[in-house]
């Protein structure tokens, strides 16, 4: 009897290391670009999981851009700056927030909070936007709205500014050369908010003519764990009306659509989208692609067109059919958050391209992202594979991390502002 | 032929009592949580089943401590015993729960079937456990027949 006993738990303690056997075996660069190489989904005892230590940035520390770049530092000292939005007289606006309370619901969430406070990624939002302005080459800061919720997008249409909170677009009236807004802000409609808010970011993008506003509203669950109740236009870029407020979904089945841009060739809207966790390192490889008007990407039920998700449930054969494969894969868990297509002059080289802050992963063995990469368009459609351009976020040993990337955008000079939320600072890259 | 009592420290055997059954009552409710989440999809049954089982680990630690020094030290029951067979039993129940805890963690329906067949086994060793400390002879634990 004993014996059986101790035989079996040999046998169990053997099948718990085999399924801790959770490292990358694919090299990122075959999950680049339009047909990404997919393996077999997994489930595991534990996922993988790797987080850097997260630590500040020493005195003279800058992330790496390549010869003949610069970077600077050009803000310090922010409550986790997520966005940055350039206003026409080259003022950089930062929304700094770090999400809203959740309730905790399972155990694994106890476990996850102490892995994330860890990583840097913990710090306390500001619900605030700062004004940065250089004025003689020195930055000055502004503190220019204050009391907001987790806000994300800033979009400035005429003399409307836009701001995205976790949970509501709300308006402000604008004259240039402001420095600070004091007016409460006007709700012009709800957004899909708590109490869960799982990726509350709202990026937030503005028509051409400014009539409408699209919203990247992010899903409320990893793979549906929350209910498929609580998806309730959820993982969907919406739109909105600008006069009216009343609003649809355009596009859905987006987990996490973040970086709305207008593609200048094509015109067309562009989202990155951060995909799936828990089902293996190399799945699923998180995208960008152009969003078509009322198109389904998979979420839920699907990933890269018609590859199941057998943890949504129940299934919906009628939906994975229908569900569009996105444009182009940037490998797994490198977490896109920022999208800049560049049209300015101080670096040439990047004409014609679009920079994809990717703000690293947690689901992965070995670490992924961490890092802004460029990826050259032609015809509308990125080509090629992408090329770093903004590292050095993690040590060498790529144990500590000491910054990460997440907005982006570029200023009246050209050049490439870069948000970063764990080391609070805005970094600025041009040519030397 | 009279049963006499060994020597048990009052306050141990009495927080046993207390604990002991706990655990089982917590596991089964797990298991029928799991099957309802099965058969629903409702998330609500499989994040309680998740607390139940971590709950239900944690209020373990005491009875199976207690057992543990009960069964080993100051005894000499023999091999097979009714009583040594319990503490295996247990003792790997509690195994299969730690492991269940883990699968519970996964999202949404990933936790079934694996989830589901380690609820169940988790019951039916605390019941084959219990049952036959119950029916068979409990040689050892007073005097040797």
């Amino acid at each position: 009897m004993k014996h059986s006993h101790r035989t079996l738990i040999a046998l169990m303690i053997t099948a718990a290391l085999s399924a801790c056997d959770t490292e990358a075996t694919l090299d990122p660069q075959k999950q680049v670009g339009p047909n990404p190489e997919l393996p077999q989904a997994k489930n595991f005892l534990l996922p993988p999981m790797q987080v850097p230590e997260g630590v500040a940035w020493k005195e003279g520390e800058t992330p790496k851009v390549p010869a003949g770049l610069k970077i600077e530092k050009i803000a310090s000292g922010l409550m986790h700056p997520r966005q940055v939005y350039v206003l026409p007289n080259n003022d950089v606006l930062v929304a700094e927030a770090n999400g809203t309370p959740k309730p905790t619901t399972r155990p694994k969430q106890l476990i996850m909070g102490v892995v994330q406070q860890s990583s840097g990624k913990g710090g306390k939002g500001g619900n605030r936007i700062t004004l940065l302005r250089n004025v003689n080459g020195q930055w000055e800061k502004h503190n220019f709205i204050e009391n907001l919720n987790a806000p994300f997008g800033i979009q400035l249409t005429g003399n409307t500014l836009w701001v995205a909170n976790a949970d509501s677009l709300v308006k402000f009236p604008y004259q240039t050369g402001q420095t600070e807004i004091r007016t409460p802000g006007v709700e012009v409609t709800e957004l899909p908010g708590g109490p869960i808010n799982h990726h509350w970011t709202k990026s937030l993008l503005a028509s051409p003519d400014g009539s409408k506003l699209y919203v990247g509203v992010g899903s409320n669950s990893n793979i549906t764990e929350n209910g498929i109740g609580a998806e309730y236009r959820r993982a969907a870029v919406l739109e909105v009306d600008a006069a009216s407020g009343a609003s649809r979904i355009y596009a859905s089945g987006l987990r996490n659509p973040t970086g709305l841009q207008w593609e200048p060739q094509s015109g067309k809207l562009w989202a990155i989208v951060n995909e799936r966790d828990e089902i293996g390192s190399d799945l699923v490889p998180d995208y960008m692609t152009s969003v078509q008007e009322n198109g389904f990407y998979g979420w839920p039920y699907s990933y890269f067109g018609q590859h199941v998700d057998e943890r949504a449930k129940p299934p919906r054969p009628d939906l994975v059919a229908k569900a569009i494969k996105p444009d182009y894969a940037i490998s797994s868990h490198v977490a896109p958050l920022g999208l800049l297509f560049y049209t300015g002059d101080n670096m040439p080289q990047y004409r014609g391209g679009a920079f994809v802050s990717e703000h690293g992963s947690w689901n992965r063995k070995p670490l992924n992202g961490y890092q802004v990469m460029w990826v050259k368009f032609e015809n509308g459609m990125p080509v090629g594979t992408p090329q770093p351009v903004v590292t050095g976020f993690l040590t060498d040993d790529q144990k500590q991390v000491r910054g990460l990337p997440v907005g982006l955008a570029m200023d009246q000079q050209g050049g490439l502002l870069v948000a970063d939320d764990a080391g609070d600072a805005i970094w600025r890259v041009s040519k030397e | 032929m009279p049963i006499r009592p060994t020597q048990r420290p009052t306050f141990a055997v009495a927080l046993y009592e207390l604990f002991n059954p706990i655990p089982p009552g917590f596991f089964v409710a797990a298991w029928i949580f799991d099957i309802l989440y099965m058969k629903s999809y409702q998330p609500l049954w499989t994040d309680a089943a998740g607390w139940l089982i971590v709950i239900g680990l944690l209020m373990a630690i005491i009875p199976r401590v207690i057992n543990l020094v009960q069964v080993w030290f100051g005894h000499r029951y023999p091999q097979g015993s009714a009583i040594k067979t319990h503490f295996w039993l247990n003792l790997l129940a509690v195994i299969v729960a730690i492991f269940n805890a883990f699968i519970h963690s996964r999202d949404a329906y990933s936790v079934v079937p694996l989830g589901v067949i380690l609820s169940t086994i988790t019951v039916v060793l605390i019941l084959l456990a219990n049952v036959q400390l119950a029916l068979r002879p409990r040689v050892g634990y007073g005097d040797a027949p």
